[in-house]
């Protein structure tokens, strides 16, 4: 278990320092005199070389690097060009808004999932089986954008009963708030529901074919008391592994889905900042959400070492 | 061997989609970026647009043309790319020793905890919005999964007796991954590069909508769909065809590579038709 912990706990920090070489290099790369650019094209060379003295642009690029990584490890972000706001503060006001809506999307993605997924994998090969698999490809298919446009077209523009887009601050009106959210947590929902209820079905195949599930049913139990007894912790597993693996899905997902209700989140600051060539604010706000990501995965494995100690002792 | 619904079904829709992309190289109805302002916003049904047109009276049959042939060219193109490095990849990683291995499957491991969307945002932002662009970011998340797949498969197939017999038979390294294993792992790769095409066409239309894609005078799905959202409520038919088009698409290439998931192994048959 030890070898295992600091096995994943290498790769976790390895992870991180290649994802923030890669994204410093990414953007920086492409930045160009990145003072030049944010003051326009009528700056003098004085106004660009104070700029960029005072941020620090014009030293070179490994100092740079590791101050940005030592001012993030004791919590600074940086701050704004343009408006000197610290990055950190940013981030937190628009995390209020997209952590409820990501949250709330996956827990709807597993609320249709995990049923649909039981029901489909307990019904395969007859029609109502093929029918929810159907109907799960098909979601697969639609890009959630387009479930968002045709949930806004129908709640919003025909029936009026839901805000079509737009935001009221939680501080203002909670109620609104809430209401702005449901359809972009609809849409997300469905999407990844879909996409989910794949994995749970397959997963719940496997476990129905093992045969500790079969000793149980020739013990008396019926098909579902050995599912829920026996299969359960072994399905668990892959749907475990599955959150983890959405991940990634649910944040392109959310990023779009802000987009399409004008929700002014996390991934809508990051759109706006790259167009403005806020490069500060890009290289730390994405290296967040890797962090993020490379977190949950970590949290994943270890999980499902604790759920299943073969994995433990395994390469 | 019983006809597998999946992969017909699958088969026909992606067959009508290339066709679509293939006719739209050489004959389209309308040009597909002239305006047209005194026929603008019609409906379908008209005699001479079908499908209608848009805001500014551009034809939208042409215009769903030109995406199909954008939505096929990028995800293939980004599929195709990664499944060339992903083989070569994994290949290498099966048959060298413990280190290489272990750095491509640990370079493989850190690129796959990437976001891919964000990433993209941030390759738009530095290297332009454009077809070119996210051809880029779609290989750059699809040759580790490629790569993953090719090493595992690989393995397997080295520990077959037919392998041990051709490296006592004196055949060299490089000839036994061409000649008995690759054609081994081709079909998952197949299937792989199926699915990865459908993945590709999504989060091209999902980066043209945000309008890191394409941009006009390309035309995507995406796009328009970006474009029509501006103006949903006059005309919400202008969000329903682009969406369709899309879900066929995605839908026929996901039904195909489940099938002939199904046929290449038929031990793992889990394809819901």
């Amino acid at each position: 278990m030890v070898t295992y912990l600091i096995r994943r706990l290498v790769f976790f920090f390895g992870a991180l320092f290649a994802a923030s070489v890669l994204i410093f290099i990414l953007i920086r790369a492409a930045g160009g005199n990145v003072a030049a650019i944010v003051l326009g094209r009528h700056a003098s060379a004085n106004a660009i070389d104070a700029l960029a003295a005072e941020y620090g642009l014009d030293r070179p690029l490994p100092v740079q690097y590791i101050d940005w990584i030592k001012g993030m490890l004791h919590g600074d972000l940086g701050r704004s060009f343009r408006t000197g706001e610290s990055v950190a503060d940013l981030v937190v006001s628009r995390l209020s808004i997209s952590i409820p809506l990501a949250l709330s999307g996956l827990i709807l993605g597993l609320i249709i999932a995990i049923p649909a997924g039981v029901f489909a994998a307990r019904n395969a090969g007859r029609p109502v089986g093929a029918f929810v698999g159907l109907l799960s490809q098909i979601g697969i298919a639609v890009p959630v954008f387009w479930a968002g446009i045709l949930l806004s077209l129908l709640f919003g523009v025909y029936l009026g009963l839901l805000p079509t887009g737009g935001w009221v601050p939680w501080s203002v009106d909670p109620i609104q708030s809430i209401r702005s959210l449901v359809l972009p947590v609809i849409s997300l929902g469905l999407i990844l529901g879909a996409v989910m209820t794949r994995y749970v079905r397959s997963a719940i195949l496997d476990v129905m074919n093992q045969d500790y599930v079969r000793t149980a049913r020739a013990c008396g139990m019926t098909e579902s008391q050995a599912l829920v007894q026996v299969g359960l912790r072994n399905a668990s597993l892959p749907i475990v592994t599955v959150i983890g693996l959405q991940m990634a899905e649910l944040i392109g997902g959310t990023v779009i889905i802000e987009t399409v209700f004008s929700i002014p989140g996390l991934s809508r600051m990051i759109l706006a900042n790259v167009a403005a060539r806020e490069v500060i604010v890009v290289q730390s706000t994405v290296m967040l959400i890797i962090v993020f990501v490379i977190f949950v995965n970590l949290m994943v494995d270890l999980l499902y070492s604790v759920l299943d100690p073969r994995t433990r002792l395994g390469q | 061997m019983r006809l597998n619904v999946s992969l017909i079904i699958g088969a026909i829709l992606t067959f009508c989609a290339i066709s679509i992309a293939v006719v739209s190289t050489f004959w389209l109805p309308y040009n597909p970026n002239l305006p047209n302002i005194p026929n603008r916003l019609l409906a379908a049904g008209s005699a001479e647009h079908w499908l209608g047109t848009d805001v500014l009276g551009r034809d939208i049959i042409s215009q769903l043309m030109v995406g199909a042939r954008t939505s096929i060219v990028v995800g293939a193109g980004g599929a195709t790319i990664s499944l060339v490095l992903g083989a070569i990849m994994g290949l290498i990683a099966a048959a060298s020793g413990k280190i290489v291995d272990e750095t491509i499957s640990r370079v493989a491991d850190i690129m796959l905890s990437i976001p891919g969307m964000v990433t993209a945002l941030v390759l738009a932002a530095t290297l332009g919005s454009g077809a070119l662009t996210t051809i880029f970011a779609l290989t750059a998340f699809f040759t580790p999964s490629f790569t993953r797949v090719a090493r595992s498969a690989a393995l397997s197939v080295l520990q077959e007796d037919f392998i041990t017999a051709a490296q006592l038979y004196g055949r060299g390294r490089i000839f036994i991954l061409a000649r008995h294993v690759f054609p081994n792992i081709a079909g998952v790769l197949i299937v792989q590069f199926t699915l990865y095409f459908a993945a590709g066409i999504l989060t091209e239309a999902g980066l043209s909508y945000l309008g890191v894609g394409v941009t006009r005078p390309g035309i995507s799905w995406g796009l328009m769909l970006s474009e029509a959202q501006n103006q949903v409520g006059v005309s919400s038919p202008l969000a329903m065809w682009p969406g369709l088009s899309i879900v066929i698409v995605v839908l026929g290439l996901n039904l195909m590579g489940d099938g002939l998931r199904d046929v290449l192994d038929p031990k793992l048959s889990k394809s819901i038709l």
